[in-house]
């Protein structure tokens, strides 16, 4: 009984485990170095619903290109291409 | 001579000609100076992403030119200044070409240099005598 017991959890916990699709940067793998904040469109892709900032563990951006995106948005923000905030 | 990104919102209740003259009357500026246009765009009419004193709309122009930081630091007074600017934004473009260019070469070399790496061709074996 015990052993079956024991079976029964490890089966379990198997079905618990999915394969994660490993996230790549959008902009390692298109090869674009200079992330534009007159690109409205690139960057709309990288703002949630509230018109944060999407974060990388999300997007999967690397860290060179997130610090990039993220001064792209900002100065889009000053301009009003892109909201600071939405409801 | 630096390179300059620069966006002037203007506010959409401004008349089309006198637009195009608060316009020009900037570009002078930097015409004068001994600035050099790269790009000039003009993006229009476009719905702002927040209310700015109360418009809901803007007029996009965008230009790229090479000039002294003197000259930018005038043009961004006098924007200041104007009523019918609703916001504008000047931003410096050289270095981060320069950065992208260096970073496109670097990129170029490695991928230039992998196809050489391929794996030495294995030692021909002797072949066997036959034996008998």
């Amino acid at each position: 009984m015990r052993r079956d017991f024991k079976k029964d959890k490890k089966a379990g916990n198997r079905k618990k485990f999915f394969v994660r699709r490993r996230k790549a940067c959008k902009f390692c793998v298109e090869k674009i170095e200079y992330v534009d904040w007159k690109d409205v469109k690139t960057l709309q892709g990288f703002i949630p619903e509230r018109g944060k900032i999407l974060p990388r563990r999300i997007s999967g951006v690397c860290s060179l290109h997130q610090r990039k995106l993220q001064t792209a948005i900002k100065r889009a923000r000053a301009i009003a291409l892109l909201p600071y905030a939405t409801d | 001579m630096r390179l300059y990104d620069i966006v002037v919102v203007l506010s959409p209740e401004v008349a089309p000609d006198q637009a195009t003259a608060l316009v020009d009357g900037f570009k002078k500026i930097l015409a004068d100076d001994g600035a050099q246009m790269k790009i000039e765009e003009i993006w229009g009419r476009r719905r702002l992403a927040y209310p700015i004193a109360k418009r809901r709309e803007g007029v996009y122009y965008y230009w790229q030119f090479e000039a002294k930081a003197e000259t930018v630091a005038e043009l961004e007074r006098k924007l200041r200044l104007s009523d019918d600017v609703l916001r504008h934004l000047a931003v410096r473009a050289d270095e981060e070409l320069k950065r992208s260019v260096k970073l496109k070469k670097k990129r170029e070399a490695k991928a230039a240099a992998k196809p050489k790496k391929t794996p030495a061709e294995p030692a021909s074996e002797p072949a066997e005598p036959a034996e008998g």
